[in-house]
């Protein structure tokens, strides 16, 4: 395998991810950004920690990403009573077979969106670590593959947290990055009402890429050259996070190597074989601040997501840029 | 530097694709402390060399601020009712202070260094910051009007500097304030920091961590700032030089007008006594005690004499100068800035010296015999004595005396005609049976001590001529006595300079001049010691005379009635040195030549003193004209070289052209021109040599087409593009992004790109021009 991205693996990409664009762009409207970074996304072989308010979106982006992928989509509701065996699959035992057979749960997909992940149990939630992790699940010592590519679409309600458990530090490292979907402008808005479909399963999405060309494009991604001075950026944003007293604990060597991964997604997706500093700007406030906590704790979740924002906002502007 | 305030940024750096890294607010505030406690440690360490007793008061500031910048939040701990009674306190404690010592200046002093204090252990707003700027001025002002010293002038510079950082950084942090009010009245709470109560912990003092900041403060540098501000530097200086150039020169009779202020103490310079009873060791000072500028360094002695005082009274074991002496033979005090001498006007061409009398040296000027006329730099009170040839101050100056001198007249003989007539008086007198007492043949002494004496003159065999005398004397004493700056007494009953003079203990100078004039008196001559100094270095750098405190010396004067005059006599002076006493000329300068690195600093002085602190009218003019001739003479050279140059020129065109010419010509030109290319190539020749020698790990391509790239990326300020110009920037630009930050195997003809990138933004700088 080549040090670099070939001229026609590059070329083969951008037709790839350019068709895979235009069709997620015919199904969600007005949302080019964060559809841009949901290919980062999928490129970079990462899982997806959605923030908003119910109803924007969050269940159609999955599914238009499964189906324009030709991947299987499976979606589960997470709640209080939800067991971890519900969510990875459980071994019953067989009458004929005269032994336990393996039932595999929801997470033996292509696209699992995890809905309302904070409403399950911290248990249940952990369930999830080892599939995200690793891409299978071990039942009764023996492990199970999910499907490949894997992605994990998990959403949560940044308003109501009543009666919910939020995921603990170890699980949000795993996401690699965290979105809003936020409103649609009026005119998107008034182009959605217009539309007859109610529900997401309603859509007409045809697969514009196969699995093997995402699992071509992952490959890919490892590829993309990073110049030495671009490290030394995303090094000194991530060292910034440790010395800012704003924090309470800086970015995880995970960290940085996500913003790295990402940042060479996206060059990808923007049909480069070589990372940009501006991919690095571009993606580190979705890529590291879900993973900073503040240094003051405060009862307002949504004060604290701002004060992390403002704070590593400050940090980018004051961390030069290689020029 | 710029600043920014959370996650505000200006429309500028929203626009810019390269974002500079910029100070927060509270970085700001707490550079705008240690800025602030710098400038007031500047401020108050004047005190070192300010005559005023503020010594408590400059140690507890220096150790209050020290405090405050190394803990920056202790401030806070102070309770609240010592903000409350600060300021009747301070108020208290100067009318207090005025009314217990009388005194204006050191009161207004001591006030100023109390503000300083507070406001360097209270957290300050922006008006406490300009205050801190104008209560530092007044003292660095007042110490500078004082004292004129270098090294007020360093501190000056050094103020300057720091008072202008620290504006710079009150304006910015001022400035971002104000867009944080109005950042804040919008809603963005929690995300500003707010200047706390007066008393309260603001919010930067919380966590200060001074390497941090450094390391910020050298992220954010931008050396277009650090440019910026060493030029508005350099200007500030500049235009203070041309200003004190410029304006006109007026006579500040300022050591009349500050001495009503101030009230100043003698310090450890010369004392009219000198006691043996209890010799003590002599300290070995090198710090410069007179600086002399000559006008004709040929007429300098090789080992000159600088007198300063004399001390005829021997009592109680010591000598000083007798209390008739100090009344009737100094005249009355004057005020002035000129003083006739005794010299008698010469012929020809007179030298001028100038002296540069250094503070705590003496009340006593240094003068190296008679002289005609003296002339002060500024107004002093004084008492001049034509009889000792010595002129005293009042009190010993606070700063530097400068004086001019001509028709100096340093022979070895002091003429005179005043001691000469009470001389004979005394003699017919004794002759007639009515002898009174003349101080200078005085000795009283039991009879043990005049039998040791006169068996001591025994030895030496008294002549009748004083040079006689002086010389034999010199022998015996330098042959029984050692020299030694920790001199032994043996002890004993009697006199303890009669002692020490019996004995073949080492001694000083003072214990030398002391035995020869003890001995003279007891050998029948008048005879008194004198004080000053001898010899000193010529500067090699500044050509001037440096004497130094390690210089200090006592010899011994010797009445010859028969020539009206006073001889030296000094048994320490080498016999070659003595030879050599009245010797002058390039010789003389050369034996005394110093190029030390110490000397090198004392020019620094020189200069100082020369150009800055006696820099009169006269002086103005001569350096205005100097000037002057030095531009016309630039002018008229450059003009001349101009004219030669274009007459060869011609010169060379109308030559017969021939094949050798035209091949010369041609290859010049082949020349310029490769020059031109190895220049336009030099960076990718240099970056390969130095990656092949593992040099800088910065390939020059990539900076180069980083460069290239931040300026195309600039946004244009005047609208649309032309489409082709656009479309051609946008190929480039992608071309120079691969060059930067892409894969070096995967560039193409890097050389190629960099040109069209250059062509790129010429084309920009031309349409922008015809544009406008």
């Amino acid at each position: 395998m080549s040090d670099f991205v070939s001229p026609p693996a590059l070329a083969e990409s951008r037709q790839a991810i350019d068709r895979l664009r235009a069709a997620m762009r015919r199904t969600i409207k007005g949302k080019d950004e964060v559809i841009e970074q949901v290919l980062v996304c999928l490129v970079a072989g990462g899982h997806l920690l959605i923030e908003d308010l119910p109803g924007l979106g969050k269940t159609t982006l999955a599914y238009a990403l499964a189906r324009s992928t030709e991947c299987l989509f499976s979606r589960v509701q997470f709640t209080s009573d939800l067991l971890p065996s519900d969510v990875t699959g459980v071994a019953i035992y067989d009458d004929r077979e005269r032994s336990f057979v393996f039932k595999p749960g929801p997470v033996f997909a292509n696209v699992v969106l995890a809905d309302e992940i904070n409403r399950a149990t911290p248990k249940t939630q952990s369930a999830l670590l080892e599939v995200m992790d690793r891409a299978r699940v071990t039942v009764d010592g023996v492990a199970h593959a999910v499907g490949s590519p894997f992605m994990v679409f998990a959403t949560q309600n940044p308003v109501d947290y009543e009666g919910t458990f939020p995921l603990p530090e170890s699980q949000m490292d795993r996401f690699l990055m965290r979105l809003h979907m936020g409103y649609p402008l009026p005119a998107d808005e008034l182009e959605i009402l217009r539309t007859a479909r109610t529900g997401y399963d309603a859509i007409k999405v045809d697969a514009v890429v196969t699995k093997e060309e995402v699992l071509r494009l992952q490959a890919l991604v490892a590829q993309v050259f990073v110049e030495d001075s671009v490290l030394d950026y995303i090094l000194r944003i991530v060292t910034a996070t440790r010395t800012e007293a704003e924090f309470k604990a800086g970015v995880s060597v995970r960290g940085g190597l996500a913003l790295r991964t990402a940042a060479q997604a996206r060059a990808l997706v923007l049909g480069r074989d070589f990372v940009l500093p501006d991919d690095v700007s571009a993606l580190a406030a979705a890529t590291l601040t879900h993973r900073l906590a503040p240094a003051r704790q405060t009862s307002d979740a949504l004060e604290e997501r701002r004060v992390v924002g403002a704070t590593l906002k400050r940090i980018l502007a004051n961390v030069a840029q290689p020029s | 530097m710029k600043t920014d305030l959370g996650n505000y940024q200006t429309a500028a750096s929203r626009r810019s694709h390269f974002r500079r890294p910029q100070l927060a607010l509270d970085e700001m505030r707490q550079l705008k402390w240690l800025l602030g406690g710098m400038l007031i440690l500047l401020s108050v360490w004047t005190v070192f060399y300010l005559d005023v007793d503020a010594w408590t008061l400059m140690g507890l500031t220096t150790l209050s601020v020290l405090a405050g910048l190394v803990w920056p939040a202790w401030p806070a701990r102070l309770p609240r009712i010592f903000h409350t009674l600060a300021f009747p306190f301070i108020v208290m404690f100067f009318i207090g202070d005025l009314w217990l010592k009388g005194e204006m200046l050191p009161a207004m002093v001591r006030l100023d260094i109390l503000l300083l204090l507070y406001r360097g252990i209270s957290y300050r707003q922006r008006r406490d910051d300009l205050q801190v700027i104008v209560l530092g001025l007044f003292l660095i002002v007042v110490a500078g009007v004082l004292t004129v010293s270098l090294t007020f002038a360093v501190q000056i510079l050094a103020f300057t500097g720091c008072a202008l950082a620290f504006l710079l950084v009150i304006t910015l942090t001022d400035s971002v304030e104000v867009k944080a009010t109005a950042e804040a009245k919008k809603g963005l709470r929690g995300l500003i920091t707010w200047n706390a109560p007066e008393t309260g912990l603001p919010a930067w003092a919380e966590r200060v961590d001074w390497r941090r900041l450094g390391r910020r403060l050298r992220a954010v540098a931008d050396w277009r700032v650090l440019v910026l501000g060493g030029i508005l530097f350099a200007g500030v200086v500049g235009v203070s030089a041309l200003l004190f150039l410029a304006i006109p020169r007026f006579q500040m009779d300022n050591s009349l007008f500050l001495e009503r202020f101030i009230s100043k103490k003698a310090r450890s310079g010369f004392n009219d006594t000198i006691k043996f009873g209890d010799v003590s060791e002599i300290q070995q000072d090198t710090s410069v005690a007179l600086s002399v500028d000559v006008s004709d360094p040929k007429q300098v002695p090789a080992a000159p004499y600088w007198r300063m005082l004399v001390l005829d009274d021997y009592r109680d074991g010591g000598f000083r100068l007798s209390p008739r002496m100090s009344k009737e033979v100094f005249a009355r005090e004057r005020t002035g800035t000129a003083l006739r001498g005794e010299a008698r006007p010469k012929l020809g061409l007179q030298a001028q010296w100038t002296f540069y009398m250094e503070s705590g040296v003496s009340r006593y000027l240094p003068l190296p015999g008679r002289f005609e006329q003296l002339r002060f730099r500024e107004v002093q009170n004084f008492r001049p004595s034509a009889e000792l040839g010595v002129v005293a101050l009042r009190a010993e100056p606070a700063t530097m005396t400068a004086y001019r001198v001509e028709g100096m007249d340093f022979a070895e003989a002091l003429p005179d005609p005043i001691f000469a007539e009470r001389w004979k008086s005394w003699s017919e007198s004794a002759a007639g049976g009515r002898a009174e007492g003349l101080m200078q043949r005085r000795l009283e002494l039991n009879a043990a001590d005049r039998g040791a004496l006169a068996r001591v003159l025994a030895q030496i065999g008294v002549g009748k001529r004083p040079e006689e005398f002086s010389r034999a004397a010199s022998a015996w004493l330098t042959s029984n006595h050692g020299y030694s700056l920790s001199p032994k007494i043996p002890g004993g009953a009697g006199d303890a300079l009669v002692r020490w003079t019996a004995s073949r203990e080492a001694g000083h100078c003072e214990l030398f001049s002391g035995a020869m004039v003890v001995l003279a008196r007891e050998a029948g001559f008048a005879a008194r010691v004198v004080i000053g100094f001898r010899g000193g270095s010529w500067n090699g750098y500044s050509n001037n005379f440096t004497v130094r405190n390690s210089d200090a010396h006592a010899w011994a004067e010797i009445w010859d009635a028969g020539r009206g005059a006073w001889l030296r006599a000094d048994a320490l002076a080498p016999a070659a040195t003595a030879a050599d006493a009245a010797a002058a000329g390039d010789g003389a300068i050369a034996r005394r030549l110093d190029r030390s690195w110490t000397a090198r600093f004392d020019s620094l002085r020189v200069f100082w003193y020369r150009r800055i602190v006696s820099f009169d009218a006269r002086s103005q003019v001569e350096t205005l004209q100097a000037v002057k001739a030095a531009t016309e003479t630039t002018g008229k050279r450059l003009r001349e070289s101009l004219e030669r140059a274009v007459a060869a020129l011609k010169a060379w065109l109308a030559g017969p052209w021939d094949a050798r010419r035209v091949a010369g010509l041609s290859g010049v030109i082949a020349g310029l021109v490769g020059a031109g290319w190895a220049m336009r190539n030099f960076r990718f020749w240099m970056r390969d040599f130095r990656w092949g020698r593992g040099g800088r790990k910065v390939d020059p391509v990539r900076r180069e087409a980083g460069r290239l790239l931040a300026r195309l990326r600039e946004p244009l300020s005047d609208g649309a593009r032309a489409a082709a110009g656009a479309a051609e920037e946008e190929s480039v630009r992608l071309e120079l992004e691969r060059l930067r930050f892409g894969p070096q195997a995967t560039w193409t003809q890097p050389e190629a790109v960099l040109r069209r990138a250059r062509g790129a933004l010429k084309t920009r700088r031309r349409e922008r021009v015809s544009r406008s």
